[in-house]
């Protein structure tokens, strides 16, 4: 078989795959949602972010030094519910979820500050969600000790507001690199574009061969003359070309506009990362639909690979985090590869010099999950 | 009205907005079995659907047992009335459950009461013989069983109507007879009333009255002797040399001409047996005539006549000519075109395909015969290079199919079961794909496409997406697709499942032509007994084995010096003259609706002993006449005998 034999079928196959996509308008929804709108919500989201988080104000005291410390909490962060003054109120409020946190403020607060007693305050907080519980009890505790040591301590040793200065402090000078401003949208919409990128370059190739054995055209296609490879990589080669393009436009037209987002990095070296990435995971896909029959099975067997793969990756949990046998287990996943690779890129401006061991990884892998489809479609 | 069970008038069904049946009128009394015959999309399945109640329709009224079925509540009323069984094999059944969970199962839905149940549960399984599989999951049964299992489950509560739709399709032929004796044994037993559909014309004779309905409207009904006779006729079959010379004379004055193997087959309106002979032999003067005879139309052609006048056009479309014929040689020098010795296939434990050999000749339409799981579609998957055999030698177009599987690959033509096109492609970008994939492009590409077109005639339909075609253009298409390299082999797997009468005398045609006058050689498999008669040789298939191979006129034959003739007694009830029958040595018979078929050597002789011994027991015998053997009698005669064998064997 010719060279360009070889490649005219490639040609052949590969434009089939694309038509097949081009009539497929509900897929076609999906690819545009995921790499436009899917992506931008997740960067506006800001999900780690506290805002207007509701509060309950239980103020027993209802003295000048307890407004002044409930005044403390102040919207964006925190948003004042109710200020009631029996405590079954507050709790009814935090039972129905209405409020986050309850304050309560004891009935000699004033007293006990102004006569130099230790006095404390109570903090009920509901972590039926925990991030922004987790949250909510860390400003607070800062709001909290600053109240404490600034007015209230001041206050007590006599100092005026500008001898604050005569004392002795450690001042903490942060260097925030690579997003100074610590802007939360960059990191969830790249996240986001990873995560539909690797959805996406599973489930496209898997259930465009899948279609082919329900439909029973695979059958047609094994008694022409076209190889195993010449099925497969056709069907990884359209996909692959697709959803580059989708990553060029949620880039260029949706997270960089919108969210501001200098790409620092060198983008070519990202695509190029991606179209790898996206190859060597189209394989998985091929492997997974190559062991079953229908689209519904190929589905849920998607799901049960990516579901691990997004959770361990990185993206929600830095791998140092986790427990050391995951850590390990973690260098399987292409994911957790490309998100070393492509994040690195994106905002360290990294080279092939500091990213290569991803690289390898990648393509091991890629090889594995393709050999193991090409195994299973010559059976 | 009372003995009416079933009265439609004026029915008509939309799907969006494209009316699918237009005003069809039938009606169905009592104890009848009444038939819905048409090919795929006639409208049958919506019919019995609003039958039974679970279909909305657009207009006209359907009254069951006299109740207007126009609403859910009314629909409710009849529902316990009546027994439902869907199209498609073991559709209505749980695959996990066993036979007996299933019967039991329907019966709880149906609230049968614990004790009948079990009487009636007995008997059933007892006519149906599934008796000894009572245990095992439905998945694991036969198509004919699963069949069987279907109809158990909706006859379990006693309806007064049951309405079956197409239980015999893909279903094989020997367990196709099998369901209408033990449907015909239940009905009659239990005095219900059936509405049975089906897409084969030759399963007519089953019923008491048919209708008959193609593109969503009735077109006649009446008993199956009223239609025959609305299209009166006879069917000349000649044998003469050359064939092409004779088809195309003939084809250019009857519309109606069929290349059967060597033969052709030509139906003659408006004239008796007789003088329809002398025409067509005037008619081929100019030929040598080998042999010449005549028979009753069947169904069939009165459809296709019917059908042909309705549309006022030639019936099976621009006629495709043959020019000059390539007479088989075979075993004279020449290569076989397909060779196969001792080949094997195991699935596991389970041997698929066992020890077969045999050999096609240039040019010849070869067919592989059997039923469901005789190894028909393992054996052409082998020789078409997908599934390499487990052992056994072949050789495709001269090359051994051990070592060079990819050169046989682009030598074949292969069109699978499912005609295996991409539906949200048009017919030209398939053929485009296919044709690129044999490496074809450019201007070879467009000649060859133009080509294939024009022989499959398919040139109005080539921006249209593949899923909005008819199955009989589906078919073609795919056909053009398998025959755009010019291979000189040509596979053909089941390939006209599905499609109507029409369509598939067409596909025939083509297949004749390509034949021969182009020597390209065709191996088809099929379970459909008409279509074997088609072929120039057979294979016989059974568990995996070659059990015949000949021509279908000597499997005939072999057939009559074995069996003897075949000889059709007309009856008024024909269950309690099977049983009489049976009690009295004639084991052979077999039901078809209002007749009785029996096989015997000595037909004067049979006629006048079952005369008598009908007569004597008080049930008259209007018509005793000797029919021609078909296929399908030759395939259930081998398969019994060879189940029979293999059931005797087990029990030893």
């Amino acid at each position: 078989m010719t060279f360009h034999l070889w490649l005219h079928r490639l040609r052949v196959m590969t434009r089939k795959e694309l038509l097949h996509l081009g009539r497929d308008t509900a897929l076609l929804l999906f690819i545009i949602y995921g790499f436009t709108i899917d992506v931008y919500m997740a960067g506006a989201g800001f999900p780690f972010e506290l805002r207007n988080a509701p509060f309950v104000l239980l103020d027993n005291d209802r003295s000048e030094f307890s407004r002044e410390l409930a005044g403390n909490f102040q919207p964006p962060l925190f948003q004042l519910v109710a200020d009631v003054t029996v405590p079954e109120m507050s709790q009814n409020l935090l039972d129905r979820g209405k409020a986050l946190a309850e304050l309560e403020i004891p009935p000699d607060f004033y007293e006990s500050l102004r006569t130099g007693r230790q006095t404390e305050v109570r903090m009920n907080i509901s972590a039926t969600d925990n991030v922004p519980a987790l949250l909510f009890t860390s400003y607070a505790e800062q709001i909290i000790s600053n109240y404490g040591f600034e007015t209230v301590g001041m206050h007590h040793s006599g100092l005026s507001e500008s001898g604050i200065t005569t004392l002795p402090v450690v001042d903490d000078q942060l260097r925030i690199w690579f997003n100074a401003n610590l802007e939360d949208s960059w990191f969830m919409a790249l996240v986001e574009l990873f995560t539909i990128i690797s959805i996406l370059s599973i489930m496209l190739p898997a259930a465009a061969f899948v279609r082919e054995k329900e439909k029973g055209t695979i059958e047609q296609l094994r008694v022409s003359p076209l190889s195993p490879v010449l099925i497969i990589v056709p069907k990884i080669l359209s996909m692959t070309m697709v959803i580059i393009g989708g990553t060029f436009v949620s880039i260029f037209f949706v997270i960089q506009p919108l969210f501001d987002m200098p790409l620092s990095g060198n983008m070519p070296l990202f695509f190029l990362v991606t179209a790898f990435y996206v190859f060597s995971t189209a394989g998985i896909g091929i492997a997974a639909a190559s062991i079953v029959r229908t689209q519904g099975q190929v589905a849920m067997l998607v799901i049960l690979l990516i579901m691990p793969m997004l959770l361990l990756s990185g993206s929600w949990t830095p791998p140092e985090a986790m427990p050391d046998i995951i850590r390990i287990c973690i260098i399987a996943l292409p994911l957790y590869h490309y998100f070393e690779a492509g994040l690195g890129i994106i905002f360290r401006d990294a080279g092939l010099g500091q990213i290569w061991p991803s690289v390898l990884g990648l393509s091991i892998i890629g090889a594995l999950a393709f050999q193991f489809g090409l195994w299973r479609v010559q059976r | 009205m009372s003995n009416t069970i079933v009265q439609v008038e004026n029915f008509g069904k939309k799907y969006k907005r494209l009316s699918v049946i237009d005003n069809v009128s039938l009606s169905v009394g009592k104890g009848e079995i009444h038939g819905l015959i048409g090919p795929d999309g006639s409208g049958k399945s919506s019919l019995l659907k609003a039958i039974a109640g679970v279909l909305d329709f657009d207009q006209g009224v359907i009254r069951v047992f006299g109740i207007n079925v126009n609403s859910e509540k009314a629909a409710e009323k009849i529902k316990g009335r009546i027994g439902f069984m869907p199209q498609g094999l073991g559709q209505n059944l749980y695959a996990e459950l066993s036979v007996e969970e299933n019967i039991d199962f329907f019966a709880q839905l149906r609230r049968v009461p614990q004790k009948v149940l079990e009487t009636r549960k007995a008997r059933l399984l007892e006519m149906t013989r599934l008796e000894q599989f009572k245990g095992r999951s439905m998945k694991h049964l036969s198509g004919g069983m699963k069949q069987k299992l279907g109809l158990v489950c909706s006859l379990i509560h006693h309806p007064e109507l049951v309405i079956l739709d197409e239980p015999t399709t893909g279903v094989d032929p020997v367990s196709r007879r099998d369901f209408w004796v033990i449907l015909s044994q239940l009905l009659e037993e239990f005095g219900i009333t059936a509405v049975v559909s089906t897409a084969y014309m030759d399963e007519a004779s089953r019923f008491h009255r048919v209708s008959l309905m193609y593109n969503g409207k009735l077109f006649a009904q009446g008993r199956p002797e009223e239609i025959r006779a609305l299209a009166s006729g006879s069917v000349v079959i000649v044998r003469a040399l050359p064939q092409a010379e004779a088809f195309t004379t003939l084809k250019a004055r009857y519309p109606q001409v069929q290349p059967i193997g060597h033969h052709l087959r030509v139906f003659v309106r408006d004239k008796e047996p007789g003088p329809a002979e002398e025409i067509i032999r005037n008619s081929l003067s100019d030929v040598q005539l080998e042999e010449c005879y005549s028979l009753e139309p069947e169904l069939e052609d009165v459809f296709v006549a019917l059908l042909a006048g309705r549309n006022g056009h030639n019936s099976t479309g621009p006629g495709i000519t043959v020019r000059k014929t390539r007479e088989i040689k075979a075993g004279e020098g020449s290569d076989p075109a397909i060779w196969a010795k001792d080949l094997v296939q195991d699935f596991g434990a389970f041997r698929a395909v066992d020890r077969l050999s045999f050999e096609v000749p240039q040019g010849e339409i070869f067919g592989l015969l059997g039923a469901n799981g005789a190894g028909k579609t393992t054996a052409i998957k082998m020789l078409a290079g997908i599934l390499p055999p487990s052992s056994g030698d072949g050789r495709v177009a001269g090359i051994d199919m051990r070592k060079a599987v990819q050169s046989i690959k682009s030598r074949v033509g292969y069109m699978s079961q499912a005609f295996s096109l991409y539906e949200d492609l048009t017919a030209l970008e398939n053929l485009r794909l296919y044709g690129g994939i044999y490496g074809l492009s450019g201007g070879l590409l467009k000649e060859r496409i133009a080509e294939t077109l024009a022989l499959t005639d398919l040139q109005e339909h080539g921006s249209e997406l593949t899923q909005g075609l008819p199955m009989g253009v589906r078919q073609r298409l795919a056909l053009a697709c398998a025959l755009l390299h010019r291979p000189s082999i040509l596979f053909l797997d089941e390939p006209t499942s599905g499609v109507d009468p029409l369509g598939r005398r067409r596909f025939w045609e083509i297949l004749f032509h390509l034949s021969r006058e182009k020597g390209v050689t065709i191996l088809v498999t099929t379970h459909y007994m008409n279509e074997a008669e088609h072929c120039d040789h057979l294979v016989l298939m059974y568990a995996g084995c070659s059990v015949a191979d000949a021509t279908p006129a000597e499997m005939k034959r072999a057939l009559q010096e074995e069996a003897g003739d075949l000889l059709e007694l007309t009856v008024d009830r024909p269950m309690p003259v099977l049983e009489l029958l049976a009690s009295n040595g004639f084991g052979d018979a077999a039901i078809f609706g209002n007749c009785v078929h029996l096989l015997t050597h000595s037909i004067d002789e049979t006629i006048s002993g079952v005369r008598l011994l009908l007569e004597s027991n008080g049930l008259p015998l209007h018509k005793a006449r000797k029919i021609p053997l078909s296929m399908e009698d030759v395939f259930v005669y081998r398969v019994t005998a060879l189940e029979q064998h293999t059931s005797e064997g087990q029990l030893a």
